[in-house]
């Protein structure tokens, strides 16, 4: 983890108001994990007066020259700040930060998206195509044009969900999820989840993983202010609590699904 | 010749009047790869109290217009934690160390002054009688002066270390708590804590933060910090460290020219982590081109139309040089 410049190579909006953003980083920008994020100055303007946290969608390393991206939606004045930001314009970053998403060696994985939530789980699925191991894709969003990345997915088995019927199945991702589970034969011995997306999802996903005994390891959202475990801003409620707050930044974004109390995760 | 920076509260002698405030940079080691603490005066620890606290339920932070409202609830490991954990790390740290504390009553202050005055590693101990985070304890203790002396008069013959009575700003009269805790034996005073305050989220229809009320802090609560530190300064002759919103460089020459021995800065560290180093640098080169030999001549320098007050704190000690 270091605080280092960075410069937008490109800051393109995809389909309206959801964003592609790459930003050329230095040596000094160590190589991330899928699921990690960076903390990232948004506007060189005092305002916004935080950062904000953002899991990279990739991390790239061409001819010695590293860049890191993210794929973000407008939804407050941190991301309105960042969607004004033009090719060429300096920024910095801490970065890479928290823990990242562990596959097991023996089993596979089946990463299940929601909305811009697939970003880390793109970067997921390049390194496991990297490494030749199969995986399964399963990404819903509410219509067909929000479905980002499809083409990227290579390697895997690749299913779709919309809420609109546009495009794939007809309904929400978690039923791609139960029916990939029963048809394809997986046990919790064989077969991992990978999830990310809005945190209802992470809760139906979580509660299917922990009703089957299955790992299942979802990317955490929520507001930070220090994001090196400093201040203390970004705790997760845990199920059986223990008299004890992780902070996100330092022991997620990526976590256990089954243990996080979702009810009481904002 | 390079201008002195140094300055003292009691009998802490600073290399530079910039520290951290408490809350913001952990135990230091958080920080070790963002922050030169080699550059800096000192550090604020996170406060310690008696026993671990897990912190208030989430949402904790939001960011308002210019500032930031925070509700963590002072999670930290306790005073044995502290010990065992925090203070091996806090010994190698290259700068001042002042550790912030906190009692829920007079018996656990006085464990806690004991605690950590034996622990060796505190330069200083600055004592929170002001966080709004902690239910109906913390903040009575410096929202009313007899309680405030209480405090003081308990703690102050338990150590030698200068004790830095950390004030709120919640409160009709600051002055008052400040010459309380002074009369009482109080090194310095540091003010302000953060100002209460309240987000609401009109498409959920619910409060932002899980304890409904925070503390507001950054750019947007500079004036107000400063005007207090303008109160107090008239009022006491202990140093005052001054802090709330300090943003840019230029904004911690402010609060030493309103009469401020130190500074800390807070919330801006989070968006820039070089912020205190780069104060220290701009405050050299603000007393070099001015041709003021030492930052004491700069402290309470403030030019003041005739009867709007005169400067009291700091004025016997200024700088090290």
């Amino acid at each position: 983890m270091n605080l280092v410049a960075c410069s937008v190579v490109e800051n393109r909006e995809i389909t309206p108001g959801n964003f592609l953003l790459t930003l050329k980083v230095p040596r000094a920008f160590t190589r991330p994990s899928p699921g990690q994020f960076v903390h990232l100055r948004v506007s060189p303007e005092v305002e916004p007066l935080l950062r904000r946290p953002y899991s990279m969608e990739g991390f790239s390393e061409r001819g010695g020259i590293r860049a890191v991206r993210i794929y973000y939606s407008v939804v407050g004045r941190g991301s309105k700040a960042l969607a004004t930001q033009p090719k060429g314009q300096r920024l910095d970053l801490i970065g890479p930060l928290g823990v990242g998403f562990a596959p097991a060696p023996r089993r596979v994985p089946i990463l299940v998206a929601g909305g811009r939530g697939v970003a880390p789980l793109l970067f997921l699925s390049r390194r496991l195509r990297e490494k030749k191991r199969p995986y399964v894709f399963l990404f819903g969003a509410r219509s067909g044009r929000e479905l980002y990345g499809v083409r990227e997915i290579r390697g895997g088995r690749l299913h779709l969900a919309t809420d609109d019927g546009s495009v794939g199945y007809h309904g929400s991702v978690l039923t791609l999820l139960k029916r990939e589970w029963e048809a394809a034969g997986h046990t919790p011995l064989t077969a991992e989840i990978f999830t990310c997306g809005p945190h209802g999802l992470l809760h139906e996903v979580a509660e299917f993983a922990a009703a089957h005994g299955i790992r299942c390891e979802a990317s955490l959202e929520g507001p930070m202010a220090c994001a090196v475990g400093a201040c203390r801003g970004c705790p997760v409620p845990l199920r059986a609590n223990g008299g004890r707050y992780p902070a996100m930044c330092l022991e997620g974004p990526v976590m256990d699904a089954t243990i996080v109390d979702w009810g009481r995760l904002p | 010749m390079k201008p002195a920076l140094g300055v003292r509260i009691g009998s802490l002698e600073l290399r530079n009047p910039v520290l951290v405030a408490s809350g913001i940079i952990g135990y230091g080691a958080e920080y070790e790869r963002l922050v030169d603490l080699g550059a800096i005066g000192g550090i604020v620890t996170k406060t310690v109290t008696r026993h671990a606290r897990a912190g208030n339920p989430p949402p904790r932070v939001v960011e308002t217009a210019s500032g930031m409202l925070n509700s963590i609830g002072i999670e930290n490991p306790g005073l044995e934690g502290f010990l065992e954990i925090k203070v091996p790390v806090l010994r190698d740290l290259p700068c001042a160390v002042i550790v912030s504390v906190e009692g829920e009553d007079v018996p656990e202050f006085r464990e806690l002054v004991e605690g950590v005055s034996g622990s060796g590693v505190a330069h200083a101990i600055e004592v929170n009688i002001s966080c709004p985070n902690v239910g109906p304890h913390g903040m009575r203790y410096s929202t009313d002066a007899d309680m405030a002396r209480e405090v003081m008069t308990a703690i102050r013959p338990l150590t030698s270390l200068p004790l830095i009575a950390k004030l709120t700003p919640n409160v009709t009269r600051i002055a008052d708590i400040a010459v309380a805790c002074e009369a009482c034996g109080a090194d310095a005073v540091s003010l302000v804590n953060t100002f209460v305050g309240m987000a609401v989220d009109s498409v959920t229809r619910k409060p932002i933060l899980g304890t409904v009320l925070g503390g507001l802090s950054g750019p947007a609560i500079k004036p107000l910090a400063l005007a207090k530190v303008w109160e107090v300064v008239q009022a006491v002759d202990i140093p005052v460290v001054g802090m709330g919103g300090i943003t840019h460089p230029r904004d911690a020459i402010e609060f030493i020219l309103a009469g401020s021995t130190a500074v800390q800065v807070g919330t801006a560290l989070f968006a820039n982590p070089a912020l205190p180093e780069d104060c220290v640098a701009a405050l050299e080169t603000y007393l070099a081109r001015a041709g003021l030999p030492s930052v004491g001549d700069l402290i309470g320098a403030l030019d003041v139309p005739a009867g709007r007050g005169t400067i009291r704190a700091g004025r016997s000690v200024g700088g090290t040089s």
